[in-house]
C-alpha cells in the first residue's frame, strides 16, 4: 500500500515539475489582442457565469459553458490574459428569478468584488439592471430586451452589454429584408408567434409595428402565443393564417421555431407561409429537433426558415475564429457532439475572447490586476470596439449596449456531398443518428451582408 | 401546550403576565436584545456609514429576503397553519400587492407609506373573491381553486391589464422616501422591512390568540364541530382569506420597492409552492414556524447548496464515469434540494418548530424534565 | 317558500343546470357563430387529441390519490424519467449489460421486498422467483428489437420509481400530517428533476417513436379538405391520433385489471378503507406499492407518448400541472372522471385558443376559470366521492 503511494506522489511530483516547463503554444497572429503592458502572471481571472443551467432552456445553455471550459483552456494554455488564467465560476438559477437574485448577490458582495460577469436571460437583465449600476459592476450578456439594456424609457444605457442586436432591431431588420423584397413576398402580412414573458415577446413593441409598417409590411395587431409544453399550436397558427398572415414571425428557441413549423407543415402551408424569427431560431437545436419534422419536399419542417444571424457561422470555415473552433471541437476527445456545435458554443468563446482583450485594454490602462474593479472595465467598455474572433462585430460608443449588426439567413439542409443546399428529401446528406432516426445536416446561408440594425427602442432614431 | 410550561418557582401573580409573550425576564431581554442586534447589523457593513466590514454585505440583502418572505408565509400560516384551508395561489396575491403598490406609486405618484396599507388591503380583498370557494370546496379540491388564482391573476395582470402593468415587460418602481429621506439602499431598505416584518409577525401572533384566532383553530380542526358550537365558519374562512392575502399584499409590495423591479416572473407557481414548503418545514400552525422554514430553505438553497456543490461536483464523475460532468453540474442544486427536504421531512414531518418548541420545554423543565 | 324549494329540489337543480347551460351558449354563441364550421371541426378534433393524454397523466395521479390519499406533485418528473428510459434503451444501439442488469435486479428486489425488509429473501423459492425474473429481464432488456427494448425498460424504470418514491418517501411518513406527505412529493420530484439531469443531461430529445407510422406509409397528417359549408382544411396529426388511441387503450388495460383481477379488486377494497382491507387479511402495503408502481408506469407511458407526438424535455413535466385541473374536475377518486376531465379540459383549452385569439386564454385562463365554477357547483368534481362528514 505505501509503495504504491509513494509511487504516487512520485508521480505527481514529477507531473508538477514537468507542467511548467512544456512550452507554451502562442496564439494564431490574426487575433489581435491589445499588445500588454503589464504582466499578470500568477494572478486568476474568474469568468462569473450565472444563469439557467437546470431550467426550462437548459439546453441552450450546456453548450454555452461548454465552449466557455474550452476556450478558457485554450486561452490559458496561449498566455491568458497578460499572464494571468481565467478561471470558470458558473452557478445555476434554474431560470428562477429569486435564485438568479441571491446568485447576483453572493457574486456581487465578494472580496474583491468582481469586475465584470455574464449574465443569461432577458428577464436576469431586466431584474440585475439596476443594482448592477448601483454597484458598479458591469455585465455581458446573449439578450437583447430593450428595458434591460436600456431601461423603461429605452434611452438611459446601463452596464449591461450585449453580444447580439436587440430582439426590436432584428424584428425590424427582418422587415427591411421583407419589404425590399418585395417580388419574394408580396403584400406582406406578419403574423407574430411566440412564447409568453420577457423573452418571447420582446419584439412585439408599437415601434417595431410601426417601423414594419413604413417598410410596408403590415404586422397583425393581436400576437399569438403559446408555451414551451403546448402539444399542439394549429389553432394558433390558424388564427393568425386567417387573419391574413404570410409570415410568421417568433422569438422563441428550440421547439418554439419547431412547433411552428410542425404546425405550418401539418395544415399544407409551407409554400404560402413564410416562417421566420429572432437570431436564436437559426440554431442547431431547431435544426436537429425538427428531424421528425418532415415536410412535403422530404426535408425537415424548418428548411427554408428567416432569421437574423448577427454571428458567423460554423459552416463559413474560410473565417479564422470558425476555423479555430472548428479545430478545437474536432481535436477533443470524443470530438464535440452534433448537438453542441451550436450558437451558445460560439458565443461562449468570443466572450472568453471579450475577456481576453477587455482585461487587457483595462489592465494597460490602469497599470496592473488591483487597480482593474468595475467602473475601471465599465470605462473600457463603454467606448470598446472590438471583434471577438471575428465572429461579430462590437463598437460599444456613444451610449451603445448592443451589437449594432445584423443580416438575414435562411436555414437550409447541407445536400449529400455537401456541396449546397439540398433541394428536396431525395438529394440530402441524412446522418444516421444513434437513435436509427436520420438527422439532416442543418447549414446557415446568409442572404444580406452584415448591416447596421434600425434603431427602434422607444424614442429610438429610427422609429417612424 | 408548551405556553403554560415555565421553568419552576416563576409564578404568574398578574393577568399582565399571564397574557404576556415574553413570560420572564431572561425571554424579555432575549428577544429584546436580538431585535436590537439585528437592527445594528447593517451599521457593520462595508457600506455603513461606519464603514467597518464586520458582517458581510451579502447578509442585509439575505435578512431583507427572508423578512419578506417570513411575511408572506406568516399569511400562508394563518390559513393553514390555523384555519386549515390550503392554498397554492400565494404568490399570485403577492403580485396584488406588488402590482397595486407600484401603480399607484408611478401612477398617481402615491408615496410608499400610503402605497403599503392600500394595496395590503386592496389584496386583502382580492382574497375574499378567491377564498369565497371555500365555502362548498374542501381540502385538495380548495387547493386547486386557489391554484386557479395562481393563473387566473397573473393572466389578468398580464393581458387586460397591460396597459397599466406593462404585461410581460418589467415595471420600474419609484424607492420609497421619508422627509426627503431616500430609502433606495438597501441597507436603509433594511430600517423599513425589518420592523414592518416584527410588527406584522407579532400581529400574527396576537391573532391567533384572540377569539377570532381560537375560531380558527376550530374551523382547522373540525369545522362542522365549529359550525355545531355557534362559530360562522364560512366568516372565519374568510377572514383568514382576508388576513392572508393581507400579508402576502404588504410581502408582495415591500418586494416591489425593495428592488425597484418588477416582473411577473417573480409570482409564478414555484414561488406558492415554496412558500407551502416553507412553512411545512418551518412548522404549521407555530408561530415561529414561518420565520424558521423560510430562513431554513433560503440558507439551503442559496448558501449551503451553492456552497457544497463544488465539492461534489468534482467528486461523483470520478465514481461514475458514466456520468457527463456539464450534468452533474447542472442535476446537482435540484437533486441536493430534494435530498435535503426528504431527509428532512422524514426526521421532523411536524416542522423545525415543532422540534423547537420540544427543544424549549426540555430547556425550561431542566433537570427535572417530567 | 323554503319548504316548496325543497319539495321541487329534484327539479330545480336539473333546471338551474339547463338555465347555466343556455346563458353559456348565448354567451359564446356570437362568438362561435363568427368561425368557419371547419375551424370549429378542427379545434373539438385538436383538443380531443390533446385531452387524451391529459386524461392518462390525471389517471396515475387518481390512483395514487385513491391508494395513499396524496396528491402527488411528482407525476411530471416520473412521466419524464419513463419517457427517457424508454429513449435509452429504444434509441441506444448497444445497451452494457451491466445497466440492464441493474435496473433488473432493483427494480425486482424492490418488488420483492414490498412486503417487509429482505424476510422475502430468506424464503428460499421467493429467492428462485426473483433470481429468474432479474434474469429474464435482463435477457428482455438486451433483446435488439428496439420497441420491446424500449417499452421493458420504461416499464421497469417507472415501476422501480415508483416502489422507490412509496418506500422511500411516502411510508416513512404514514400517521404524519397530510401536508408532510404532500411536500414529500414535492421533494421527490426534485430529487427526481437531479436525477433525470444528471443521467441524461437538460438536451431536448425528439423521441422517434412514432416514425414507423411515416415509413409505414401511413400519411402525416391526416388531411381533409372540407368544402361547401365546411370550406378549409382539417388535419389530424397521425403521431397525437396515435397517442390518444394509444392513452384509451392503456385507461381500457388499466380499468379491466382494476375491474377483473384479483389485485385489482384487493386494490379497489384498500381505496375504500385501509383498515377494513387490513383486517380482511389484505396485504395493504403490498398494494400501495402496486398502485405506486402502476401510476408511475401509466405516467412513463404519458411520457413516451407526449415524447414522441413533440419531444423529451425538461418542459415535460410542465404538462402534468396542465392535468391537475382534470383531475379536479373529474374528481379525486374518480377513474373515469379521470377521462372525462382530461378530455374536456382538453377540449376548452382548445376551443378558448379559437374563440379569444391572441390572449392566451386557452392555456393559463379557460381550465382554471371552468374548474372554479365546477368546483363551486359540484363541490367534489364531477365524479367524485361525495363526503359525508360526522363530527
Amino acid at each position: 500500500m505505501r509503495k504504491y503511494l509513494v509511487l504516487l506522489i512520485l508521480a505527481a511530483l514529477t507531473g508538477l515539475l514537468v507542467l511548467p516547463v512544456s512550452a507554451q503554444e502562442a496564439l494564431p497572429d490574426w487575433i489581435e489582442h491589445s499588445a500588454c503592458e503589464v504582466d499578470l502572471t500568477g494572478s486568476t481571472i474568474p469568468i462569473i457565469h450565472f444563469g439557467d443551467i437546470s431550467g426550462s432552456f437548459a439546453f441552450i445553455t450546456q453548450p454555452l459553458l461548454v465552449g466557455f471550459a474550452d476556450a478558457i483552456d485554450y486561452f490559458n494554455a496561449r498566455g491568458g490574459i497578460c499572464g494571468a488564467t481565467m478561471i470558470q465560476d458558473n452557478r445555476d438559477t434554474g431560470g428562477d428569478l429569486s435564485q438568479t437574485q441571491a446568485a447576483y448577490d453572493d457574486y456581487s458582495s465578494r472580496e474583491p468584488k468582481p469586475s465584470m460577469m455574464v449574465l443569461y436571460a432577458s428577464a436576469d437583465a431586466e431584474l440585475l439592471r439596476e443594482q448592477l449600476i448601483e454597484d458598479g459592476i458591469p455585465a455581458l450578456i446573449s439578450a437583447g430586451s430593450v428595458e434591460g439594456l436600456y431601461g423603461e424609457d429605452g434611452q438611459s444605457p446601463g452596464w449591461i452589454y450585449a453580444a447580439n442586436p436587440l430582439y426590436v432591431d432584428q424584428f425590424g431588420n427582418f422587415c427591411e429584408y421583407i419589404g425590399a423584397n418585395a417580388e419574394q413576398f408580396p403584400a406582406p402580412v406578419v403574423g407574430y408567434i411566440s412564447w409568453p414573458g420577457a423573452f418571447g415577446e420582446a419584439a412585439f413593441t408599437p415601434e417595431a409595428i410601426a417601423y414594419c409598417a413604413a417598410q410596408g409590411v403590415t404586422v397583425l395587431p393581436e400576437n399569438e402565443s403559446f408555451l414551451p409544453i403546448s402539444t399542439d399550436i394549429t389553432t394558433q397558427v390558424q388564427n393568425l393564417v386567417d387573419q391574413g398572415a404570410t409570415i410568421l414571425y417568433t422569438n422563441t428557441l428550440a421547439s418554439g421555431p419547431v412547433a411552428v413549423a410542425r404546425a405550418v407543415v401539418d395544415l399544407g402551408l409551407e409554400d404560402t407561409v413564410q416562417i421566420a424569427g429572432v437570431n436564436w431560431t437559426l440554431d442547431t437545436s431547431v435544426g436537429l429537433l425538427s428531424r421528425t419534422v418532415i415536410g412535403a419536399d422530404g426535408l425537415p419542417a424548418v428548411d427554408g426558415l428567416i432569421g437574423s444571424m448577427p454571428f458567423r457561422w460554423w459552416t463559413e470555415r474560410d473565417q479564422p475564429g470558425i476555423q479555430l473552433i472548428t479545430e478545437v471541437a474536432d481535436s477533443k476527445e470524443p470530438p464535440l457532439e452534433p448537438q453542441n456545435r451550436n450558437i451558445a458554443y460560439l458565443l461562449g468563446w468570443s466572450i472568453v475572447d471579450l475577456y481576453v482583450e477587455i482585461y487587457t485594454q483595462t489592465a494597460n490602462r490602469v497599470g496592473g490586476l488591483d487597480a482593474i474593479d468595475g467602473a475601471a472595465v465599465n470605462e473600457t467598455l463603454s467606448n470598446f470596439s472590438y471583434s471577438p474572433l471575428g465572429l461579430y462585430d462590437l463598437n460599444f460608443a456613444d451610449g451603445v449596449r448592443d451589437a449594432v449588426t445584423n443580416r438575414i439567413a435562411i436555414m437550409r439542409f447541407a445536400n449529400a456531398d455537401m456541396s449546397g443546399v439540398a433541394t428536396s428529401g431525395s438529394d440530402a446528406l441524412t446522418l444516421p443518428l444513434a437513435d436509427g432516426t436520420t438527422a439532416f445536416l442543418p447549414i446557415v446561408v446568409p442572404v444580406t451582408e452584415f448591416e447596421e440594425t434600425p434603431d427602434l427602442r422607444p424614442g429610438g432614431a429610427d422609429v417612424p | 401546550m408548551s405556553a403554560n410550561i415555565r421553568p419552576s418557582g416563576v409564578f404568574d401573580t398578574s393577568y399582565g403576565q399571564d397574557i404576556s409573550i415574553n413570560r420572564t425576564r431572561g425571554d424579555k431581554w432575549l428577544s429584546n436584545g436580538l431585535l436590537i442586534a439585528l437592527l445594528l447589523v447593517p451599521l457593520l457593513t462595508a457600506e455603513g456609514p461606519l464603514g467597518i466590514s464586520l458582517v458581510p454585505q451579502l447578509w442585509i440583502g439575505l435578512i431583507i429576503r427572508i423578512a419578506i418572505f417570513a411575511i408572506a408565509v406568516q399569511g400562508l400560516n394563518i390559513l393553514i397553519g390555523y384555519t386549515g384551508q390550503i392554498s397554492l395561489g400565494h404568490a399570485a396575491f403577492m403580485a396584488v400587492g406588488a402590482y397595486t403598490s407600484a401603480i399607484l406609486a408611478r401612477e398617481l405618484g402615491m408615496s410608499f407609506w400610503l402605497a403599503l396599507p392600500l394595496s395590503a388591503l386592496f389584496t386583502g380583498g382580492v382574497g375574499l373573491i378567491f377564498g369565497l370557494p371555500s365555502l362548498r370546496v374542501k381540502g385538495f379540491y380548495l387547493a386547486m381553486a386557489t391554484l386557479a388564482a395562481q393563473f387566473i391573476i397573473p393572466w389578468i395582470l398580464r393581458y387586460p391589464l397591460e396597459g397599466i402593468t406593462g404585461g410581460s415587460r418589467p415595471l420600474e418602481v419609484p424607492a420609497p422616501s421619508l422627509f426627503g429621506l431616500s430609502f433606495a439602499h438597501e441597507n436603509a431598505m433594511f430600517y423599513i422591512i425589518i420592523p414592518l416584518a416584527v410588527i406584522m409577525a407579532l400581529a400574527a401572533r396576537n391573532i391567533a390568540r384572540t377569539r377570532v384566532g381560537r375560531a380558527f383553530v376550530s374551523v382547522r380542526d373540525n369545522d362542522l364541530a365549529a359550525e355545531l358550537l355557534g362559530i360562522n365558519v364560512f366568516s372565519y374562512k374568510l377572514q383568514a382569506f382576508f388576513l392572508s392575502a393581507l400579508y402576502a399584499g404588504v410581502a408582495g409590495c415591500l418586494l416591489a420597492f425593495e428592488s425597484n423591479s418588477l416582473s411577473l416572473d417573480k409570482f409564478l407557481l414555484d414561488r406558492s409552492i415554496e412558500m407551502l414548503a416553507m412553512l411545512v418545514i418551518g412548522g404549521a400552525g407555530f408561530p415561529l414556524g414561518p420565520l424558521f422554514g423560510v430562513a431554513f430553505v433560503n440558507l439551503l438553497t442559496q448558501n449551503i447548496i451553492p456552497s457544497i456543490i463544488p465539492s461534489v461536483k468534482g467528486v461523483l464523475p470520478s465514481l461514475f464515469p458514466f456520468l457527463n460532468p456539464i450534468n452533474v453540474d447542472a442535476a446537482l442544486s435540484p437533486l441536493l434540494f430534494g435530498l435535503a427536504l426528504m431527509v428532512f421531512l422524514i426526521i421532523a414531518p411536524r416542522g423545525l418548530a415543532h422540534r423547537w418548541e420540544i427543544l424549549k420545554i426540555s430547556w425550561k423543565l431542566r433537570p427535572y424534565s417530567h | 317558500m323554503a319548504s316548496l324549494v325543497k319539495q321541487n329540489q329534484k327539479i330545480i337543480t336539473p333546471l338551474l343546470w339547463i338555465i347555466g347551460l343556455i346563458v353559456l351558449v348565448a354567451l359564446f354563441a356570437p362568438a362561435i357563430a363568427e368561425q368557419r364550421p371547419a375551424r370549429l371541426v378542427q379545434s373539438g378534433i385538436t383538443g380531443l387529441l390533446v385531452g387524451g393524454v391529459y386524461s392518462l397523466i390525471a389517471l396515475g395521479i387518481v390512483i395514487i390519490n385513491k391508494a395513499s390519499g396524496v396528491f402527488n406533485f411528482a407525476h411530471g418528473w416520473m412521466m419524464l424519467f419513463g419517457g427517457f428510459m424508454f429513449y435509452s434503451f429504444f434509441s441506444v444501439a448497444n445497451i452494457s449489460p451491466f445497466a440492464a442488469g441493474g435496473l433488473a435486479l432493483l427494480t425486482v428486489l424492490l418488488a420483492v421486498t414490498m412486503v417487509g425488509a429482505l424476510r422475502a429473501l430468506r424464503d428460499g423459492r421467493t429467492l428462485l422467483v426473483a433470481a429468474a425474473a432479474v434474469v429474464g429481464v435482463t435477457l428482455l432488456l438486451l433483446v435488439p428489437i428496439p420497441m420491446l427494448r424500449g417499452v421493458v425498460g420504461a416499464i421497469c424504470g417507472g415501476a422501480l420509481i415508483g416502489l422507490a418514491v412509496e418506500r422511500f418517501a411516502i411510508r416513512p411518513l404514514i400517521g404524519q400530517p397530510l401536508f408532510a406527505m404532500v411536500l414529500m412529493t414535492l421533494a421527490a420530484s426534485e430529487l427526481l428533476q437531479g436525477i433525470t439531469q444528471m443521467i441524461w443531461g437538460s438536451v431536448e430529445l425528439p423521441l422517434a417513436v412514432f416514425s414507423p407510422l411515416r415509413e409505414m406509409g401511413i400519411p402525416t397528417p391526416f388531411r381533409f379538405e372540407g368544402t361547401g359549408a365546411f370550406e378549409g382544411t382539417i388535419i389530424v396529426r397521425t403521431e397525437l391520433l396515435a397517442a390518444f388511441i394509444l392513452a384509451l387503450l392503456s385507461f381500457a388495460a388499466f380499468v379491466a385489471f382494476f375491474r377483473f383481477t384479483s389485485v385489482g379488486l384487493a386494490m379497489r377494497a384498500t381505496a375504500e378503507n385501509q383498515k377494513l382491507a387490513q383486517a380482511v387479511g389484505l396485504r395493504v402495503r403490498v398494494i400501495l406499492g402496486v398502485a405506486w408502481a402502476i401510476a408511475a408506469v401509466l405516467a412513463a407511458v404519458a411520457g413516451i407518448l407526449q415524447g414522441g407526438a413533440t419531444s423529451l424535455s425538461l418542459n415535460l413535466p410542465l404538462l402534468a400541472l396542465r392535468a391537475f385541473p382534470a383531475v379536479l374536475l373529474g374528481g379525486l377518486e374518480s377513474v373515469p372522471g379521470a377521462l372525462v376531465g382530461g378530455l374536456v379540459i382538453g377540449l376548452v383549452q382548445e376551443y378558448a385558443n379559437l374563440l379569444f385569439p391572441g390572449t392566451q386564454a386557452g392555456t393559463e385562463l379557460a381550465p382554471y376559470v371552468l374548474l372554479m365554477i365546477v368546483l363551486v357547483i359540484r363541490p367534489d368534481g364531477l365524479f367524485g366521492q361525495k363526503r359525508i362528514e360526522r363530527i
